[in-house]
């Protein structure tokens, strides 16, 4: 049954080089931990991939219950957080995630730069992995802001003071995360949701999409 | 590759009708023993995931995650402190070679030599070797910087008394009680009271709450019949029973919020 | 590997380990998350709570009279007074019937002799649709069941409303 609706859409659609793409193809000696245990350290990288995937389920489902609203947006969190069977756990999945899946890209970094895995021919895949690196970091400034509690109010406005201190366009780019040249309120909690919701998440995934590819079409790097 | 005619499709589709076995990639170059990755290496991957997950939520379970008070821009005494993941350059703002006169200094030029360095590092380690001891300048480097990463995040979160700051900035406290709403104490509460200390005891814009205060029985009846602060005197009407009713409710509720 | 007759083959069992394995890791992350989002479907709904609404049972009549009152709504996180309103009278008995103004076809509000054409009963302006005094929709008007009564309660000759209910089931 399975086997000929398979047959039914690979006939239409070609699939099987595609998966077979993905799945069909061998994995050398030195990244197996069961034959060297020191090749834990290529676990990193699927790590991080593994929690981006609980960052991005989470999040889905907790903007089910958030409002980004000033006046809400606190409440709307400790109703979650207290009210809603497993809303604690979930929320904890994300709050705990963002700080998790740093330290994975902080070991995945560090592995790749101690074995030199970024040496040629694989220069854009680590400038990639940067700027992945950097779209986290984002991720989680942005974030952190959206509970609207203390910490996250103050922190965000030292963040903000910050960016006004670029010479020249410091302003300019306060003004645009903020939505206002002195009010850290409404307008900056919806254009940091915006960021945090939609326009990292787009660039983070062009950049894993691109991250993978390149892994696929480079290989892995090979033993020291 | 086949090309040009004699080609056949499926449909009118650019969908080529004969089927081609797939042979995967070559990778007879590398040396050792080579696994296929579906499915043998990926189940020893997902065993890890899976370890990594049971922990993951073990850790979510164990510490709920921290939610302070609303957001209060008038709390002038509060100190801002970022997210662990920035403390590094939250720390590094406090020098004298990073701040005041030198702030460019430490928001840009330090952080962006460092970045900058870490984006291009690349181009900037050229040579062909790629073991630590062949690269001691790129090594070099990079311990220097992680080193300092790293203390200057332990500097700046062992000024700090985490327990302290999460104890001062708890929400506040919303204690739960359930108000047993057929004591014959709330029905006179309800002539009385609830118009200003609303249905629930949870007090209003005029009056305070009367969950959590520190009364004795005697001293409420003569607070609702005397009055205290704003609250003028002769709210109560109603005869002593009703007063007593009203002040053994009021303690009974205050017992269980404690 | 020598038994001719293997039912399950290395590969696939690994296969199914693979599932296994995945299955767990999809389970773990996804069902708190998922008791969370049907959280709403799972509370208990709250008996409403008879509201005063603030008319005398002796001011009463015949006449379907129109009463409107406030309620408390808790929204989650959300607090806010919602109007509600119903249709009020004596029936021949003297007991109070309390019928809501939602039409049941199309949730249009329903007047008591809202039009000149159709005097003793109660007139939806949307499609015409008619219920007589006791609620009752008119036949071969759209709407296909009867308005839906008020839960009533008389105290110290005052009169408290509850939920809207279909009739039949109050």
């Amino acid at each position: 049954m399975l086997q000929k609706m398979y047959d039914w859409i690979d006939e239409r659609v070609d699939i099987t080089p595609l998966w077979r793409d993905i799945a069909d193809h061998e994995v050398p000696e030195h990244v197996n931990p069961a034959h060297h245990f020191s090749a834990f350290v290529y676990c990193f990288g699927g790590l991080t991939f593994f929690v981006t995937v609980i960052q991005i389920l989470s999040g889905m489902f907790l903007t089910m219950y958030y409002v980004p609203d000033i006046e809400n947006a606190w409440k709307s969190v400790y109703y979650l957080q207290t009210e809603v069977a497993h809303g604690q756990i979930v929320r904890g999945m994300h709050h705990w995630g963002a700080s998790v899946v740093i330290v994975m890209l902080f070991l995945h970094t560090l592995r790749v730069f101690f074995q030199g895995a970024y040496k040629k021919p694989r220069e854009l895949n680590w400038m990639v992995g940067v700027l992945l690196f950097f779209c986290m970091l984002g991720l989680g400034f942005t974030g952190y802001l959206l509970p609207w509690d203390n910490k996250a109010y103050f922190a965000t406005q030292v963040g903000l003071d910050i960016a006004g201190q670029v010479p020249f366009i410091g302003d300019w780019i306060k003004t645009l995360l903020a939505g206002d040249v002195s009010i850290v309120g409404a307008q900056t909690l919806t254009r940091f949701f915006a960021i945090h919701v939609f326009f990292l998440p787009g660039a983070l995934f062009a950049l894993m999409a691109v991250h993978f590819l390149l892994i696929r079409k480079q290989g892995i790097s090979g033993p020291l | 590759m086949h090309k040009g005619k004699g080609m056949k499709f499926v449909g009118d589709s650019r969908i080529s009708a004969d089927t081609k076995p797939n042979i995967p990639k070559d990778y007879s170059e590398y040396p050792g023993r080579t696994e296929a990755f579906w499915p043998n290496f990926l189940l020893k991957e997902w065993l890890v995931g899976a370890v990594f997950l049971v922990g993951f939520l073990c850790l979510t379970v164990a510490h709920p995650s921290p939610l302070e008070g609303m957001a209060d821009p008038t709390n002038a005494g509060y100190i801002p402190l970022p997210d662990w993941y920035f403390l590094f350059l939250y720390e590094l703002l406090k020098y004298d070679f990073a701040s005041g006169p030198y702030v460019l200094f430490g928001i840009i030029v330090i952080p962006g030599l460092a970045f900058g360095g870490l984006l291009l590092a690349p181009f900037l380690d050229r040579g062909p070797g790629r073991r630590p001891h062949q690269r001691p300048i790129a090594v070099g480097m990079m311990l220097l910087g992680v080193a300092s990463v790293v203390w200057l995040t332990y500097e700046s979160s062992s000024h700090v008394d985490w327990e302290a700051r999460a104890e001062a900035n708890k929400p506040e406290p919303t204690v739960q009680v359930d108000i047993d709403k057929d004591d014959p104490g709330y029905a006179v509460f309800q002539d009385n009271c609830t118009s200003c200390h609303g249905d629930d005891l949870q007090g209003g814009a005029s009056a305070p709450s009367l969950v959590g205060i520190d009364h004795s029985a005697d001293e409420i009846k003569k607070i609702a019949q005397e009055g205290t602060g704003d609250m003028p005197p002769g709210i109560f009407k109603g005869s002593d029973e009703e007063l007593q009713q009203l002040a053994d409710f009021i303690v009974s509720v205050n017992e269980q919020a404690k | 590997m020598s038994e001719k007759k293997q039912q399950v083959s290395r590969r696939q069992f690994l296969n199914y380990t693979l599932t296994g394995v995945g299955g767990f890791m999809a389970a773990g992350m996804l069902v708190p998350m998922l008791r969370m989002a049907v959280d709403p479907v799972l509370q208990p709904s709250a008996a409403g709570e008879l509201v005063n609404v603030k008319i005398a049972v002796d001011d009463l009549t015949n006449e379907p009279q129109r009463v409107d009152w406030k309620i408390d709504q808790v929204d989650a996180w959300y607090e806010s007074k919602v109007d509600k309103a119903a249709w009020v009278y004596k029936d021949d008995n003297g007991d109070v019937v309390a019928l809501s103004p939602i039409c049941k076809h199309l949730g249009c509000f329903v007047s008591w002799e809202g039009s000149e054409e159709f005097p003793d009963q109660f007139y939806c302006p949307c499609h015409g649709g008619r219920y007589t005094k006791d609620g009752v929709n008119v036949p071969h008007t759209p709407p296909n069941a009867p308005l839906d009564v008020y839960e009533t309660k008389i105290k110290d000759g005052m009169l408290f409303l509850g939920e809207a209910k279909p009739q039949g089931e109050a």
